[in-house]
């Protein structure tokens, strides 16, 4: 059963092979440009899993996660972060903010996919 | 991403090519079981990679067919005509649904439904009903029995926190993966669960105890909770290296323990496991030992690498090649001693560096061989022809290209014989022939060619009908004397066909004259023998390579060319009085040689002055002589494709550039040869073609 997911991620490239991978796995694929852009579709759009940035123009991902959790309806949505390999610290501090999981750049298609089965199903 | 579904696409395309090699191996053999293994593999790879590539279909077809090939590789069935039948048209469906790719069509999937329901009717109603029941059950229970002795048992105890749901997490979806990993029993604790008024629906009341019985490492299971390893309690213990869980017994006495106190005493499960397993696990070891030694056969001793990167390689080589050249020329002209040895020496290692570069190219015949055996084995089927067909020498290696462009035309030689060669058994039996005919395809070295002959014993082709055939279409005078050989070779032109009644398979228009323009384009040649009743021959002869030649550099007047050395026989001298002009034969020890002088062919004037060369080369059986002004040496030539604007000269196969700069062209003896024959049959008029 396709899931409707919001990727949020001011690189144009990592937008791109998140939304083919997801859409080839037969989810329905939203893309926002940063986390002020994301919150416009935090208006009662169905949403079933949130996947961010961390560093980001406007509004960055740990901001991000801690207006969504914010928000009555979107209180239990999982949230997973795009992060790499060195950012620890920024690991710590999302999930604070009540992110669910965290996705390690570089990744390929079943690793993503794997992290998502996760949290959604 | 599309470089993943490319990945996908070689990887799935290549699995296939494996899985029909395994299959035909099994029509034979139906018990070998490293072909069975394969096969499982394959589908199951195949499954699983189309799955985490969102082919869905081909995730859901390929299902039911590796549940089946589990079963027959846990002897549970037994191999049978009609099941190696039914898969390979089902490996053809995974190809169909691979080309459509995401946007499959519908009448592909009621395809995919009718095979789906034949596949399954081989599936034994016990195991079908699990099947239809739980796939996740069905798997896992069909594994635990063959990797029962591979597997560890564990004990895994997950307490959430309260506060998890506000991390957005589902813990039920955690233990689901968990669960999926193997056999198990879950426990979950529900006694601290309030009553509904002071529940409170954003708090987690429950705990989970679940045994499971695993293949993967506790890292694996580590890997699961990772997101909730500081949200929860979490403790994973190892029970027993085997599956405690396929034992009644255990399950008894967990199922009472549980009841009794809700909790489990890690030590006293491990003892039961103990006692439990002694006899079992001595048997498990050898089983070990055997797949060990089962992988280790399997290990691959090559690499991957795009074609891309071995087209650079080539053309690198070249480009040395031609600096190389250039370094011969400047150390010859600038006598050096230490730079005349340092070239030679660069000279010996470049022409290793391009001998080893090319021999990467070459990819072995079998590549292709399996395409080619399914081919016999649905046609003869189809026509209802007994048929073997056997094969020599593919081990024999060609250039990658050249191979992808030979299967076209070989798949069509083969169809003709099929169709067209091989006789009924009726008719064979009336004719005083084995009732099974034969196709023998034959691949072998023949100096820097490669040969490749596809030889049946059937019906032969009859040159009578060809001379009809040819009348009829125009292609010969009505009067025209040809010799046997000649008419065989009409077969070659387009509009030819032979056949009486144009049948499903051979003659779809596509004729031989296809066959022989595509053999053509990759430089090849095709030849033709026939003898009525005894059968049909033909053979592909093809160049080793396709870009780098060893050649031997000529002059006339102040023009270079390149005869390969490949068909260089002998080289001798002599004077234009000595060449008789009459008849074109010269006469070199005691043997009348014929010969082309190219001065002619080039319209230079006569040389009647100095000597000139004779270069012998072998043409068909016999030798012929090209007349040129000088022989300068040996050269590496890099062949060069001449453009569009030259494309229908094909006396001239290429140019190379010389140290100098200089641009020499390369000549294609045969065809020189071959023009030269038909000027001169031409001029005296005496048959016209």
């Amino acid at each position: 059963m396709g899931k409707s997911i919001l990727i949020v991620d001011d690189s144009e490239s990592i937008r791109e092979v998140v939304c083919f991978t997801l859409e080839s796995a037969g989810h329905t694929v939203i893309k926002a440009v940063d986390g002020q852009d994301a919150l416009r579709f935090l208006d009662g759009t169905k949403l079933d899993l949130i996947i961010t940035d961390l560093h980001m123009p406007v509004m960055d991902g740990i901001t991000l996660i801690r207006e969504v959790r914010a928000k009555e309806e979107y209180k239990f949505i999982p949230i997973l972060f795009l992060t790499t390999e060195s950012q620890n610290d920024k690991k710590m501090q999302a999930k604070e903010a009540g992110a669910t999981g965290w996705i390690v750049k570089p990744f390929v298609p079943e690793k993503l996919l794997a992290a998502i089965s996760k949290v959604v199903r | 991403m599309d470089q993943f579904i490319k990945k996908f696409y070689e990887e799935a395309l290549d699995l296939i090519q494996e899985l029909e090699k395994s299959l035909l191996i099994l029509e034979d053999d139906p018990s070998n079981k490293s072909h069975i293994e394969q096969v499982f593999r394959a589908m199951h790879t195949i499954k699983g990679n189309s799955a985490m590539f969102g082919f869905v279909h081909i995730d859901k077809f390929t299902h039911n067919l590796e549940t089946v090939y589990d079963l027959v590789r846990l002897g549970k069935i037994k191999i049978s005509a009609s099941l190696l039948t039914i898969t390979l048209s089902a490996v053809d469906h995974i190809k169909r649904l691979l080309n459509e790719g995401e946007h499959v069509e519908q009448d592909t999937l009621a395809a995919s439904d009718s095979l789906t329901v034949q596949i399954n009717k081989f599936i034994p109603v016990e195991s079908n009903s699990n099947n239809i029941a739980d796939n996740v059950t069905a798997m896992s229970e069909a594994e635990s029995v063959t990797e029962n002795i591979n597997q560890t048992t564990y004990l895994v105890s997950f307490k959430p926190h309260a506060d998890i749901f506000k991390f957005g997490t589902n813990p039920l979806f955690l233990v689901d993966e968990l669960c999926a990993l193997g056999m198990h029993i879950s426990f979950p604790a529900i006694i601290n669960i309030p009553e509904i008024a002071f529940l409170q629906t954003d708090t987690c009341y429950t705990e989970w105890n679940i045994f499971i019985a695993s293949s993967e490492d506790i890292n694996s299971i580590h890997d699961i909770f990772i997101f909730v390893e500081d949200d929860c309690e979490l403790e994973i213990l190892p029970i027993a290296d085997y599956n405690l869980l396929g034992k009644e017994q255990f399950i008894n006495i967990i199922s009472e323990l549980y009841a009794a106190n809700n909790t489990f005493d890690i030590s006293e499960l491990r003892n039961y496991a103990q006692t439990l397993s002694s006899a079992e696990v001595l048997r498990g070891d050898k089983q070990i030992a055997k797949r060990r030694e089962n992988t280790k056969d399997n290990s691959i001793s090559s690499i991957r690498v795009s074609s891309d990167k071995i087209d650079g390689l080539m053309n690198l080589v070249s480009e040395l090649v031609t600096m190389q050249a250039q370094l011969s020329l400047f150390a010859e002209q600038n006598f050096l001693p230490e730079l005349t040895s340092i070239s030679e020496n660069m000279d010996k290692i470049s022409r290793r560096l391009r001998d080893t570069a090319f021999s990467i190219c070459l990819i072995p015949l079998d590549n292709m061989l399996t395409r080619f055996q399914r081919l016999v084995r649905d046609v003869s089927t189809e026509l209802n022809k007994n048929v073997t067909f056997l094969t020599e020498g593919t081990e024999t290696e060609l250039d990658k290209t050249m191979i992808e462009s030979l299967a076209d035309p070989i798949m069509h030689i083969l169809r003709n014989s099929l169709d067209h060669g091989i006789e009924s058994a009726a008719e064979r039996k009336r004719k005083g022939k084995f009732e099974q005919g034969t196709i023998l395809l034959k691949a072998f070295y023949s100096g820097t060619n490669v040969h490749i002959q596809i030889s049946d014993d059937g019906a032969g082709i009859d040159v009578e009908k060809i001379r009809v055939k040819a009348i009829q279409k125009e292609l010969i005078a009505a009067d025209a004397v040809l010799s046997k050989q000649e008419l065989l070779e009409l077969i070659f032109f387009s509009g030819l066909s032979t056949a009486e009644k144009v049948s499903e398979l051979s003659g779809r228009g596509v004729g031989m004259d296809v066959v022989k323009r595509k053999i053509t384009e990759i430089r090849g040649e095709v030849e033709i023998a026939s003898e009525v009743n005894k059968g049909t021959t033909i053979t592909i002869k093809l160049p080793l390579t396709l870009s780098i030649i060893d050649g031997l550099l000529v002059k006339i007047e102040d023009t270079l060319f390149v005869v390969p050395l490949s068909s260089v026989d002998t080289i001798f001298a002599a004077k234009y009085s000595e060449l008789n002009e009459y008849n074109h034969l010269v006469i070199h020890a005691g043997k009348q040689i014929p010969y082309v002088y190219l001065r002619k062919m080039f319209h230079y004037s006569v040389n009647t002055d100095t000597q000139e060369q004779v270069i012998v080369v072998n043409y068909m059986d016999t030798s012929v002589g090209i007349v040129v002004d000088r022989v300068v040496g040996e050269y590496q030539a890099v062949l060069k494709p001449l453009g569009k604007s030259f494309k229908n000269l094909d006396i001239i196969s290429g140019a190379t550039i010389l140290g100098d700069g200089t641009i020499a062209l390369v000549l294609d003896t045969t065809k020189i040869i071959k023009q030269f024959i038909n000027a001169e049959l031409n001029q005296n008029k005496q048959i016209s073609l």
